[in-house]
C-alpha cells in the first residue's frame, strides 16, 4: 500500500478559485472557467503571469493555490518539491493559437512568444521557477479521463523515495473546436500537495492510499477520482 | 529493489528501420540530415531535417500511425500483462496542422493521450497506458518511471514508446526561436549554431531479471539508476551553471550505488545550441572533474528527435556498451575548450560496465540514466 499525507489543496473550476483551508466552495463541472488575470493569483506584479497562455496561467494558479494552502508559497531557497500533471487536451488550444501565426505568412510570422508554451509540460516550468521547484515533473495523458492516476504517480515516487513533496493534480481547458472529446474531462485545475509526513503547524486533510491492486483511500475509505477526493478532504477539514 | 534489464528493442530514425543501418551510419561518420521535402521550409531558418524515409500515412491519418506500426513490427512477443509508457512531446501534431488549414480530420492521435492506446490496442495489451511528456527528456522519464516500477516490484514488465515527427509546427517554432542551425547541427563545435530536427522512435522492453530469465528472454543490458529535477530557471533556456543536470545525474548516480568514477562513457544530449552544449559540458565538469571519459551526441547525424531522443539513444548506449565504442559525434570539427578531450569526431573506444545518458529540455527539465552491461 503506497500512502502520503494530503498537506495542501487549491483548484480553479467553473465556480472560481479556491483553496481548501479558506473553506471554499468546490465544484469541479462543465462551463467556462474564468478569465485568469494576475490579481487573480497572486497579489504583487508577476512579470511572467500575462505573457503566459491560457493552459499555463490555469495550471500555475492551481498549484499556487496549492502551495499557498500547503504554506508552501513563500520560499528563499530551491526546493526539491517534485511536480506532476494529468491532462487529456494539454496546450492544444495554444497549439491552434501558435499555428494561425504560421499559417499566413508561409511561416514568417511564427510566434517565438506562443511556441515556448506549445509544450503542455511548460508550465511546470512556470511554477518550478516561480516557486523554486528543483524536484522532477511531467504531464501525463491518458485516452480516458485520468482519474486518480496523477496522485497514484506522485505516491509511486514518495514510496521510492524520489520525492519528499509532490504536487500533483489535473489540469484542462475545454478542448479547442474540431478537437475530438475525452469524455469525463471537465475544465479546471486541481492540484494536491502529498508528502510522506505531517508537517509542523500543518492539519493534514488525510492519509490518501493506493492499494496495490490500483484502488485509492481517503483515511481507509475509497475515493474514485480527484473531485471525489477534494469534497471528502474539505469534509473533513470543515468538521475539524 | 528487483535488477531491471531491457531484453527488446526497436529503433526507426532517418537512417531506416532497425539498429543496424544507424549504427554503421554513426561510425562511418555520416549523417542523415537533409533538405525538407516535406513542407515548403524556405521561409524558415533552416530548410534542413532528418526525416524518416518512405513515411506515408493513409489520408486523415497522423504520420505518427505508420511510424508506429514500424516499430512495433520489430518487436519479438510482448507480454499481456506488460504495462505500456509512451513518451511524445507533439504526437500527431501533423493532424492539427491539417484542421488548422480547414481540413477536418476526425483522427485522435493529436490528442496526448491516444497513443499509449494505440500501442496497447496493436499489441493486445489489456494496459491503458499513460503518455509521458516531459519536453526533450520525455522519453528518458518514460524509461526511468517503467525502471522504478519494475526495481519496486510494482511491475515486471514495461514497454516504453518513445516517438516524435518532423512536423512545420516544430519546425517553425524553433526557427522562430532563431534555434535551427542553418548546415546540419554540429554539437559541441566551437562554431555550434543551433540544432536540426529529426524524427523517430524507439520501442524498449523493460523486465524484472527474474522475469526475464523465467521468459527466457535474452539480456540487451540493464537500467541501473535514473534520476530527474528542474533548473527552476528558464522555460526555454538551460541554467548556465548545469545546477538540475548536475542534480539528476547525482539522483541517477545514487539510484545505481555507483560513484561518478564508475561511468565508462556518457551520451550526452548535444543539441548544438550553444547554451545547451555548454550548460551540459559545465555539468560533466562537475561531475567528472578532470577526468577526460568519451562523451558524445548523434544529433548532428540523426537530429534532435525530440521526446524520442532519450529512447533512441539508449538503444545506442546498449550497443556502446556491448560494443566497449562510443559513435562519433557527427558534425564535430573543432571541439568547445571545455568538450577537448571528451567529444571526437572519430569512434571512441573505453573500458567500463556503465553509461550515462542525459537529456534535457523546455520547462527546465533535466534528465539522467545509467546502463550496465548484461554481465555487470
Amino acid at each position: 500500500m503506497l500512502s502520503a499525507r494530503i498537506n495542501g489543496i487549491g483548484w480553479v473550476t467553473v465556480a472560481g478559485c479556491g483553496q481548501g483551508r479558506l473553506r471554499q466552495d468546490f465544484v469541479l463541472g462543465a462551463g467556462e472557467l474564468p478569465q485568469l488575470s494576475r490579481a487573480d493569483v497572486f497579489a504583487q506584479p508577476d512579470r511572467r503571469f500575462g505573457r503566459m497562455d491560457p493552459f499555463s496561467r490555469l495550471g500555475l494558479a492551481g498549484i499556487a493555490f496549492a502551495l499557498r494552502d500547503a504554506g508552501l508559497e513563500v520560499w528563499q531557497q530551491k526546493r526539491a518539491v517534485g511536480l506532476i500533471a494529468a491532462t487529456a487536451y494539454g496546450c492544444l488550444g495554444t497549439d491552434c493559437d501558435y499555428f494561425d501565426t504560421v499559417i499566413p505568412g508561409g511561416g514568417a510570422l511564427a510566434s517565438p512568444q506562443l511556441f515556448a508554451y506549445t509544450l503542455s509540460n511548460t508550465f511546470l516550468g512556470e511554477a518550478a521557477i516561480r516557486f523554486g521547484l528543483t524536484g522532477g515533473g511531467m504531464v501525463v495523458s491518458t485516452a480516458s479521463a485520468p482519474g486518480l492516476a496523477p496522485l497514484g504517480l506522485a505516491l509511486e515516487s514518495l514510496s521510492w523515495g524520489e520525492e519528499e513533496c509532490l504536487v500533483a493534480g489535473i489540469c484542462d481547458l475545454n478542448p479547442p473546436a474540431g478537437v475530438p472529446e475525452v469524455p469525463g474531462v471537465p475544465p479546471g485545475a486541481v492540484f494536491l500537495v502529498l508528502e510522506r509526513a505531517d508537517r509542523e503547524n500543518v492539519s493534514s486533510y488525510g492519509e490518501l492510499q493506493k492499494a496495490s491492486g490500483g484502488g485509492y483511500f481517503l483515511d481507509g475509505s475509497p475515493v474514485g477520482d480527484v473531485a471525489e477526493l477534494v469534497a471528502r478532504c474539505l469534509l473533513t477539514k470543515n468538521r475539524d | 529493489m528487483k535488477r531491471v534489464c531491457i531484453v527488446d528493442a526497436a529503433l526507426v530514425t532517418a537512417f531506416g528501420d532497425g539498429l543496424a543501418p544507424l549504427w554503421d551510419g554513426l561510425l562511418a561518420g555520416r549523417g542523415a540530415i537533409a533538405p525538407l521535402i516535406r513542407f515548403a521550409a524556405d521561409r524558415y531558418q533552416s530548410a534542413l531535417a532528418a526525416c524518416v524515409p518512405d513515411l506515408i500515412a493513409i489520408p486523415g491519418e497522423s504520420l505518427l500511425v505508420p511510424l508506429l506500426e514500424r516499430l512495433l513490427a520489430q518487436l519479438g512477443p510482448v507480454p499481456a500483462d506488460c504495462k505500456v509508457l509512451t513518451a511524445t512531446t507533439k504526437g500527431g501534431i501533423d493532424i492539427l496542422e491539417k484542421l488548422r488549414r480547414g481540413q477536418p480530420c476526425r483522427s485522435r492521435a493529436m490528442l496526448p493521450g491516444d497513443l499509449p492506446g494505440r500501442v496497447a490496442a496493436r499489441l493486445g495489451l489489456a494496459d491503458d497506458g499513460l503518455n509521458i511528456n516531459a519536453a526533450c527528456a520525455s522519453s528518458t522519464l518514460a524509461v526511468a518511471r517503467a525502471a522504478a516500477r519494475i526495481a519496486a516490484g510494482q511491475t515486471e514488465a514495461v514497454l516504453v514508446v518513445g516517438i516524435d515527427l518532423v512536423s512545420e509546427f516544430v519546425v517553425s517554432g524553433f526557427s522562430s526561436l532563431q534555434a535551427l542551425s542553418v548546415e546540419p547541427s554540429r554539437p559541441f563545435d566551437v562554431r555550434r549554431s543551433g540544432l536540426s530536427l529529426g524524427e523517430g522512435g524507439a520501442v524498449l522492453l523493460l523486465m524484472s531479471e527474474e522475469r526475464a530469465q523465467r521468459d527466457g528472454r535474452e539480456m540487451l543490458g540493464r537500467v541501473l539508476g535514473w534520476g530527474s529535477a528542474n533548473d527552476a530557471n528558464h522555460i526555454t533556456a538551460p541554467a548556465r551553471d548545469g545546477c538540475g543536470l548536475i542534480d539528476a545525474i547525482g539522483r541517477a548516480l545514487g539510484r545505481a550505488g555507483l560513484s561518478a568514477e564508475a561511468i565508462g562513457a556518457v551520451s550526452a544530449h548535444g543539441t548544438g545550441t550553444l547554451y545547451n552544449d555548454a550548460m551540459e559540458l559545465t555539468a560533466f565538469g562537475r561531475i567528472f572533474g578532470d577526468r577526460r571519459l568519451p562523451v558524445n551526441s548523434v544529433k548532428g547525424a540523426l537530429g534532435h528527435t525530440l521526446g524520442a531522443a532519450g529512447a533512441i539513444e539508449v538503444v545506442l548506449g546498449l550497443r556502446s556498451l556491448a560494443q566497449q565504442l562510443l559513435p562519433p559525434t557527427v558534425g564535430l570539427v573543432e571541439p568547445e575548450a571545455a568538450g577537448r578531450g571528451l567529444v571526437a569526431a572519430v569512434p571512441q573506444g573505453f573500458a567500463g560496465d556503465y553509461l550515462l545518458s542525459t537529456n534535457s529540455g523546455f520547462g527546465g527539465v533535466n534528465a539522467a540514466l545509467i546502463l550496465g552491461r548484461t554481465a555487470c
